[in-house]
C-alpha cells in the first residue's frame, strides 16, 4: 500500500511534467514549417512589440511601429520632407494652416481604403489624450482638425510653428490605424485596438510574448513592397547571447545601438565572416552640469572639466574608434546646427589653471583640491546597467584626480537614476540628445519645459543667469516664419549653450549593423529607430 | 496518513498568511515614489493635482492596514489587480511567464535527481576509488561555476562550435537542455555530495549488515533499504532548492532568452510596478510553501517515524 502510493504520486508528478513540456513543443514545429518555403529574414530585439498601437508609447517599440503604421511625411536624408501618405500639401500665408492632399490609392491591410475622414479619427483620437503626448509641440499648436473632402485634410494651428512637418514624421502617436482596428469606445490610448491594422508594407501575423513577432509582407501596399515574404523577430536580452544566436545563424543581422558590446563588434567585424556598418551619427552622449549646485555654479569649474576630460582616449579605448569624438551638443550634419565654435581641447594645465582660478587650491599633502577648508568632490549620476556609462565614467574618475577632483561615482537603477536627475541631485550626469528628427528642436524645446515628457535639462540648467532669456530664444525659434532668422537664432542658442560649457559631449552615437553576406540592402534609414526591412533582400 | 496530510496542510496556512504580510510591506520598502515612475513610464505631466489623483487611484493615499486588507480581499477572489505599468492584469501576465519558469525549473528539477542519486550512491560505494574522485572533482567544479559563464560556455560549446542544440529561445524539447543542464549542474554537485555523505552514512548501520546476513542481494539492500534512508535529509534540501530555482532563474532566462519569469519580476522591481511584485513575490513564496509540504509528505510516506510522530 505504501510502496503504491508513492509510485502514484511519482507518475501524476511526472504526468504534469511531461505535458507541460509536450505545450511547448508544439510551437516549435509549426515556426519550422514557415521557415522552409519563405523568404524569411530574421533579426532579434531587446524587448517584446508590446501590443503594437502607433498611439501609445511603452512597451510598444519604435521598429515594429514605423514596419505597420505610416505618416503623412516622411523624413528623409538631410532633414527634407518628402510626400508619404499625403501626395502634396498646401500652407497657408500666415503658416496656420495645412491642407493635405492624401494618395487616393493606399489601403489598410484589412482591404479598407484610407481617406481624410479616417485621418480625422485618428488624430481627434490623439488629441483627446493630449496631456500624454504634450512633450511634442505640435499637439498643443493644433487648434482643428477638418475634413475636406474625401482625400484633402485640413490641420489649423494656433500659431505659426515651423516644425509642423518634422514632427508629423514622428513615429508615434501620428500614425494612422484603420476604422476596424478602433476600440467600441473610440479611445485607442486608454482601450487599445481590436488588431493591429495599419497602411505600412509589414502586417503582424503571428505574436509570441517575449519570444518572437512574425511579419508578412502587406499585399495591399502601395509603394515599393518587401523584398522578403516574412520577418522574423526574436526576444533576446542579452547581447553576448545575440552575438551567439547571430554566430550560429539563428540571426540574419543584429542592428541598433548599443545592442552588443564594442568587444563583440570588434571581434564579429574582425572575423570576416560578416558584413560590419556603422551609421552616420545619430545622438550626442553628453555630460549635463547641474548649475544649481554650489561647485558647479562657477563657470571656471565648468571650463575645467571639460578641458580636463580626455575624449581622445575614450573614442580609443572604450569605443575602439566605433563612435566619433563629439565637440558640439548636436552633430554639424543635422539642420540648423553647424555652428562655427572652438572646441574645448584635451588640456590638463589649462585645466588646473582654471581651478587655480576658481579658488580650488591644491594642498601639501593631500590628494584633492580644497576651498575653504572642503575637498573638491562631484558626484557623477550614472546608470547601473549601461556598462559604457560605467566604462567612462571609471575612466573620468581617473583623469580627474590627477588634477586633484575627487569624482564620486553614484550609479542607480533606471527609474531611480530618471527620479535623481529629475530631482537635480547630482552635479554630473549621463545624458544623450535624441537624434532625428527630434534634434535639434524638440530636444532644445525640452531645455524649456518642466515635464516630465521632457528631460533632466531644464532643472540642470535653472541656476544659469541667463536661463530665461535662453527659454524665451527657444521658444521664440520654434515660432519664426523667416528660414535666415531662424538659422541665425538657432546658431546664437547653440554658442550660449557651448560658451556656457554647460554640456560635456563625449561621442556621436552611430547604429551599427553586423549581418550575413547573403544578406543585401542594409542601409540606415535617417529615422535612428527604423530598420531597412523593406530594402533587406538574401540572396540564397 | 490522511490525518498526517491534513495536519501539515493547515500548518502551511500561517506561513502562508504571514508570507502575505511579509510581501505587502517589503514593497513599502522599496525606495523612490511608484507614482512618479507610473507618470514617467506613462508619458505623463506629473503636476501636483495628477500626482494627487493617481495616488487615489492607486489606493496609495489609505492607510497601509486599509491597503492590506483591501489587497488581501481582492488575492483571495484571484484579483490580483492591474499592473502599473503594461496595465494589463497582473494574473494574466504572471501566467504567461509563471509557466515556462514552472518548465525549466521542472525539468532542471528531474535533472538533479535523475543524476545525483545513481552517482552519489555509486561514489559512496566506491568510496575512495577512481569514481569517487572524479564525481568529487566534478561536484567542486560545478559548484563554484558561475552561472553566467557556464551558461555561455555550454552554449558556445554544444550550439555554435558542435551545432548540437539551438543556442537560445524556446520551443522543442532540445530548448530545455542547455537551460536546464545550467540550471541544475551546481545543485548536482551538492547533491551527490549530499548523498554520497548520507549513504556512507547508512552503510554502517546494523539494518545493512542484517539485510546482508539474510541473503539479499546488493542491488536490493542498496536501492530499496539503504537509499530509502539516506533519501529524506537530501528530500528536504530538494525542497528548498526547488523554491530557490524558481526565484533564482533570472540569469539563466536572460542568457537564453527564456521568456521566464525572472525578468518579469526583475522589471516590475525597477519599475516598482507594486501590484506585479507582491503577486510574483506571492506566487513564489506560495510554490516554495507547497513544494515543501509535498516534500514533508514524501518524508512521510518514506520514513514511518516521522509520520507517527505527527499522529501522536
Amino acid at each position: 500500500m505504501k510502496k503504491r502510493s508513492i509510485w502514484a504520486v511519482f507518475l501524476i508528478v511526472m504526468t504534469v511534467i511531461l505535458s507541460l513540456a509536450a505545450c511547448s513543443q508544439q510551437d516549435a514545429k509549426e515556426t519550422a514549417a514557415t521557415k522552409d518555403d519563405k523568404k524569411v529574414f530574421t533579426f532579434s530585439w531587446s524587448g517584446d512589440i508590446g501590443d503594437l498601437n502607433p498611439h501609445t508609447y511603452f512597451p510598444n517599440e519604435f521598429y515594429s511601429q514605423a514596419m505597420v503604421y505610416e505618416s503623412l511625411v516622411y523624413y528623409s536624408e538631410g532633414g527634407e520632407i518628402k510626400p508619404w501618405l499625403a501626395k502634396s500639401w498646401d500652407v497657408s500665408e500666415d503658416g496656420k494652416e495645412y491642407i493635405f492632399h492624401l494618395r487616393d490609392d493606399v489601403m489598410f491591410s484589412d482591404g479598407t481604403a484610407f481617406n481624410a475622414a479616417i485621418v480625422k479619427k485618428n488624430f481627434d483620437t490623439v488629441l483627446d489624450n493630449r496631456e500624454q503626448h504634450d512633450w511634442i509641440e505640435l499637439i498643443n499648436q493644433i487648434n482643428s482638425t477638418e475634413v475636406i473632402d474625401n482625400y484633402t485634410f485640413k490641420l489649423t494651428l494656433h500659431n505659426a510653428y515651423y516644425p509642423t512637418l518634422q514632427e508629423l514624421t514622428y513615429v508615434r502617436p501620428l500614425r494612422f490605424v484603420a476604422e476596424s482596428a478602433f476600440p467600441a469606445s473610440g479611445d485607442t490610448f486608454k482601450d487599445g485596438l481590436t488588431a493591429p491594422i495599419g497602411t505600412g508594407p509589414w502586417v503582424l501575423k503571428e505574436h509570441k510574448e517575449n519570444e518572437y513577432a512574425i511579419f508578412e509582407r502587406n499585399d495591399h501596399y502601395w509603394g515599393e513592397k518587401p523584398k522578403v515574404d516574412e520577418v522574423f523577430v526574436k526576444v533576446i536580452k542579452d547581447g553576448e547571447s545575440r552575438v551567439l544566436a547571430f554566430e550560429k545563424g539563428e540571426l540574419d543581422m543584429i542592428f541598433g545601438n548599443g545592442v552588443i558590446s564594442q568587444d563583440s563588434f570588434k571581434f564579429l567585424k574582425e572575423s570576416g565572416k560578416y558584413e560590419t556598418k556603422i551609421s552616420d551619427p545619430t545622438a550626442t552622449r553628453t555630460l549635463l552640469f547641474n548649475t544649481n549646485r554650489e561647485t558647479m555654479s562657477n563657470k571656471n569649474i565648468r571650463l575645467a572639466l571639460q578641458h580636463a576630460f580626455n575624449k581622445d582616449a575614450v573614442i580609443d579605448h572604450i569605443f575602439y574608434g566605433i563612435e566619433n569624438k563629439a565637440d558640439t551638443l548636436f552633430p554639424q550634419n543635422l539642420t540648423y546646427t553647424d555652428v562655427a565654435v572652438d572646441p574645448y581641447e584635451y588640456d590638463v594645465e589649462k585645466a588646473k589653471a582654471l581651478l587655480d582660478e576658481a579658488g580650488w587650491k591644491t594642498v601639501e599633502g593631500k590628494e584633492f583640491r580644497e576651498k575653504d577648508g572642503q575637498p573638491l568632490q562631484l558626484e557623477l549620476l550614472l546608470i547601473s546597467t549601461d556598462n559604457i556609462q560605467k566604462s567612462i565614467a571609471e575612466f573620468a574618475q581617473g583623469d580627474l584626480r590627477k588634477i586633484g577632483i575627487d569624482v564620486k561615482l553614484t550609479s542607480q537603477e533606471l527609474n531611480t537614476f530618471w527620479t535623481t536627475a529629475f530631482d537635480g541631485n547630482y552635479d554630473i550626469l549621463f545624458t544623450a540628445t535624441w537624434a532625428v528628427p527630434f534634434d535639434p528642436h524638440s530636444y532644445l524645446a525640452s531645455i524649456t519645459t518642466n515635464s516630465s515628457g521632457g528631460g533632466p535639462d531644464y532643472y540642470a540648467l535653472s541656476g544659469l543667469s541667463f536661463k530665461k532669456e535662453l527659454d524665451a530664444r527657444i521658444k521664440q525659434v520654434l515660432l519664426t516664419t523667416n528660414e535666415e532668422d531662424r538659422i541665425q537664432q538657432y546658431h546664437k542658442i547653440l554658442t550660449m549653450l557651448h560658451e556656457e560649457a554647460v554640456y560635456l559631449p563625449i561621442s556621436y552615437q552611430s547604429n551599427i549593423a553586423v549581418y550575413k553576406k547573403n544578406i543585401t540592402g542594409v542601409n540606415f534609414l535617417p529615422q535612428e529607430v527604423e530598420i531597412p526591412t523593406t530594402k533587406i533582400d538574401r540572396i540564397n | 496518513m490522511i490525518r498526517f496530510i491534513c495536519k501539515r496542510l493547515l500548518g502551511a496556512i500561517p506561513s502562508i498568511f504571514g508570507l502575505s504580510i511579509i510581501t505587502f510591506l517589503l514593497v513599502q520598502l522599496i525606495p523612490g515614489n511608484p507614482v512618479l515612475t507610473y507618470l514617467r513610464v506613462s508619458n505623463i505631466q506629473a503636476s501636483e493635482e495628477t500626482v494627487q489623483a493617481i495616488r487615489i487611484e492607486m489606493g496609495l493615499d489609505q492607510p497601509l492596514v486599509t491597503q492590506y486588507i483591501q489587497w488581501l480581499t481582492n488575492i483571495l477572489q484571484f484579483d490580483f489587480g492591474t499592473s502599473f505599468i503594461s496595465k494589463r492584469s497582473v494574473l494574466d501576465e504572471i501566467m504567461l511567464h509563471f509557466i515556462p519558469t514552472m518548465q525549466l525549473t521542472a525539468v532542471a528539477f528531474i535533472l538533479i535527481i535523475v543524476c545525483s542519486i545513481p552517482l552519489g550512491v555509486t561514489s559512496a560505494l566506491h568510496k575512495g576509488k577512481w569514481f569517487d574522485r572524479l564525481t568529487q572533482l566534478f561536484a567542486f567544479s560545478s559548484v563554484s561555476l558561475p552561472t553566467f559563464w557556464l551558461g555561455f560556455l555550454l552554449m558556445y560549446l554544444f550550439s555554435v562550435q558542435l551545432n548540437l542544440l539551438p543556442v537560445l529561445g524556446k520551443g522543442s524539447v532540445a530548448h530545455f537542455v542547455l537551460p536546464a543542464t545550467t540550471l541544475a549542474l551546481g545543485y548536482i554537485g551538492t547533491y551527490l555530495r549530499l548523498i554520497r555523505a548520507g549513504t556512507i552514512e547508512v552503510l554502517k548501520e546494523p539494518f545493512v549488515l542484517y539485510a546482508q546476513a539474510r541473503g539479499l542481494n546488493k542491488r536490493t539492500i542498496v536501492w530499496r533499504h539503504i537509499l530509502k534512508k539516506a533519501a529524506s535529509p537530501t528530500l528536504t534540501g530538494l525542497g528548498m532548492s526547488f523554491g530557490n530555482m524558481l526565484g533564482g532563474t533570472f540569469i539563466v532566462e536572460n542568457i537564453f532568452a527564456w521568456p521566464g519569469m525572472g525578468k518579469l519580476l526583475v522589471e516590475s522591481i525597477v519599475n516598482q510596478d507594486y501590484p506585479m511584485i507582491q503577486a510574483c513575490v506571492l506566487l513564489l513564496g506560495l510554490a516554495f510553501v507547497l513544494i515543501n509540504l509535498i516534500v514533508d509528505i514524501f518524508c512521510g510516506l518514506l520514513d514511518p517515524r516521522i509520520r507517527l510522530a505527527g499522529d501522536r
